[in-house]
């Protein structure tokens, strides 16, 4: 294309300002739709992919209850590389795999571990002391220890959550939940979260996108102030919309609140395997826990 | 008449109880006819389909399907909502909100699997419906990753698998590029020559007379000011005129300047 020689420049600069928004806006879009849309993972021939899904998210629950009773920082590690293992088995990419539990991690724990670390919440025998102006901070040792296991707790359990749901289709997953007798409202609601927020993340990119061919890449900031207020409103408008016309999409279709799928669930060998194998690994862990 | 299949009298219906939508409309519709709803834009084609498939419900006056009359608590009843979700298939006006699951073929398969049809059955017509829209490269692909072409051909696929009695199209053929058009009329008169009902609301008066034997024409008030057969509703210009549904045209063809009436929104010639 063409631009001519006066326009040049301020395209350029035009773009260059408002760069590093966009590059985030759109990286955290692109993260979002390919963590949480892409099956790809979930359709590979691995491990875990080829378990039935019942005898997979009981087992996945039983490892999780384990991982929040162990109180042996070292034992709760070796859950950890545990799920790792079993994510390579099952042909996962090691570090899209760590990609994906690590950026969620410091979210969950961090903020609320790092004030375990102080003498305030966790009075006990001083390791170090920080001197931040007139405050005077301790990290003690007992501090460090339940910051720790809370940290190492959040990790393992994020991780095997994450396994699952990578290994298993979301319609899957969801079909399972209900045989568990989860309730029928809980597991609708799930099923709906997951299809807005795809639908959600292409309107910010498209309202994103609307915007910036009306009023251009350069915006005062309290034009842009405005900007995102409209943006918000219109999205809650929209995702009013949405939420009666999918609704009624699925009721057209015979929905009734139970999903339903295709696949046969069928419990084979390896299944029984897998469930042994389980048992025997919490067995192991406990021990470890209680006698390592 | 006994092959009476919908039912309209004397129904209004508003949303939000300000903004009316429907006016006095009546409308009767038997088996295996081909109706076409046409109309301008906002003239409420698209709240009729959703009436006759039990999605919304008439403030005032009677709305009945298959002999019972359609009203909320119709569907609370599963055996009448199963066997009305079986014979009345809707196509959305947007596919996007009719393309839900995680893959085009969970979308195909969603309508028979909620309704119970035996997963033999469901594997039969997925086979059919994929060699007869030609889409077996999508099957697995996600619904957002197709052109709005595709995204239209998997929503009526989605309908088509339920093997309705009646199918309800809310424009078809709009943003389609002139093949995907044509392979989707096909479908309409193919579905309509082997007994099925075809209800489509449309403002393509070009695709009008193939997908509709006589039409409804609503006006801007949301009344029906005319209903009859296409050939005679085509053949009024100044009708079509006044309902905003063709408008003087002026283009340079070979260099020289033409004006006439232009049918349509979609294409130009």
């Amino acid at each position: 294309m063409h631009i001519p020689r006066g326009y040049q420049g301020k395209a350029r600069g035009a773009s260059g300002g408002n760069d590093f928004i966009e590059r985030s806006l759109f990286g955290v879009l692109e993260f979002l739709k390919d963590s949480l849309f892409s099956e790809e993972y979930a359709l590979r021939k691995g491990l875990l992919q080829s378990l039935d899904p019942r005898v997979k998210t009981l087992s996945f629950v039983f490892l999780l209850a384990a991982a929040l009773f162990l109180k042996s920082i070292p034992v709760l590690i070796w859950l950890y590389l545990l799920c790792i293992f079993l994510a390579c088995l099952s042909r996962i990419s090691l570090g899209f795999f760590l990609k994906r539990t690590w950026v969620f991690m410091p979210l969950f724990s961090l903020f609320i571990a790092v004030p375990a670390l102080f003498s305030a919440f966790s009075p006990g025998e001083p390791l170090l002391a920080l001197n931040l102006w007139l405050l005077k901070l301790i990290i003690t040792k007992q501090g460090l220890c339940a910051a720790g296991l809370f940290v190492t707790r959040v990790i393992a359990s994020v991780s095997w959550v994450i396994l699952l749901s990578l290994t298993t289709r979301h319609t899957v997953l969801l079909a399972v939940l209900r045989i568990f007798k989860v309730p029928q409202i809980f597991v609708a609601t799930i099923g709906t979260c997951y299809r807005y927020i795809y639908l959600f993340a292409e309107l910010i990119e498209n309202t994103y996108l609307a915007v910036k061919s009306r009023v251009g890449a350069r915006l005062h900031y309290r034009k842009g102030r405005e900007v995102v207020a409209w943006k918000i409103a219109g999205l809650w408008q929209r995702s009013v919309y949405l939420n009666e016309a999918v609704y009624q999409a699925m009721l057209s279709r015979g929905y009734t609140g139970e999903p339903a799928v295709l696949a046969e669930l069928k419990c084979t060998v390896l299944d029984w395997c897998w469930s042994f194998c389980v048992i025997i690994v919490s067995l192991l862990l406990y021990l470890m826990s209680r006698y390592g | 008449m006994d092959n009476v299949i919908f039912s309209l009298k004397d129904v209004y219906f508003s949303y939000l109880a300000k903004f009316p939508a429907l006016c006095g409309i009546d409308i009767e519709i038997r088996q295996g006819e081909k109706i076409a709803v046409i109309g301008a834009n906002g003239s409420g084609k698209s709240t009729l389909l959703h009436m006759l498939d039990g999605l919304i419900f008439p403030d005032r006056g009677t709305v009945s399907a298959f002999g019972r009359a359609l009203e909320e608590g119709v569907f609370f009843d599963g055996e009448f909502s199963g066997f009305f979700r079986q014979k009345v298939g809707l196509v959305f006006q947007n596919p996007e909100v009719q393309l839900f699951c995680p893959t085009v073929k969970e979308d195909i398969v969603f309508g028979p699997l909620q309704l119970g049809v035996a997963k033999k059955e469901i594997e039969r017509r997925l086979d059919k419906l994929v060699a007869d829209f030609n889409i077996a490269d999508l099957l697995e692909r996600m619904p957002h990753q197709l052109s709005i072409g595709e995204k239209r051909k998997v929503a009526i696929a989605s309908t088509l698998a339920i093997e309705p009695e009646v199918i309800i199209l809310d424009e078809p053929s709009a943003g389609l590029d002139p093949r995907t058009a044509r392979q989707i009329i096909d479908i309409i008169i193919k579905a309509n020559l082997s007994g099925k009902t075809i209800i489509t609301a449309t403002h393509d008066l070009h695709i009008l007379d193939e997908i509709a034997d006589s039409a409804y024409c609503f006006s801007r008030d949301k009344k029906i000011t005319r209903s009859g057969p296409v050939a005679e509703l085509l053949s009024d210009r100044e009708f079509l005129e006044q309902n905003n549904l063709v408008h003087i045209h002026s283009h340079r063809h070979e260099g020289e300047a033409h004006t006439h009436p232009h049918e349509h929104l979609d294409h130009h010639h």
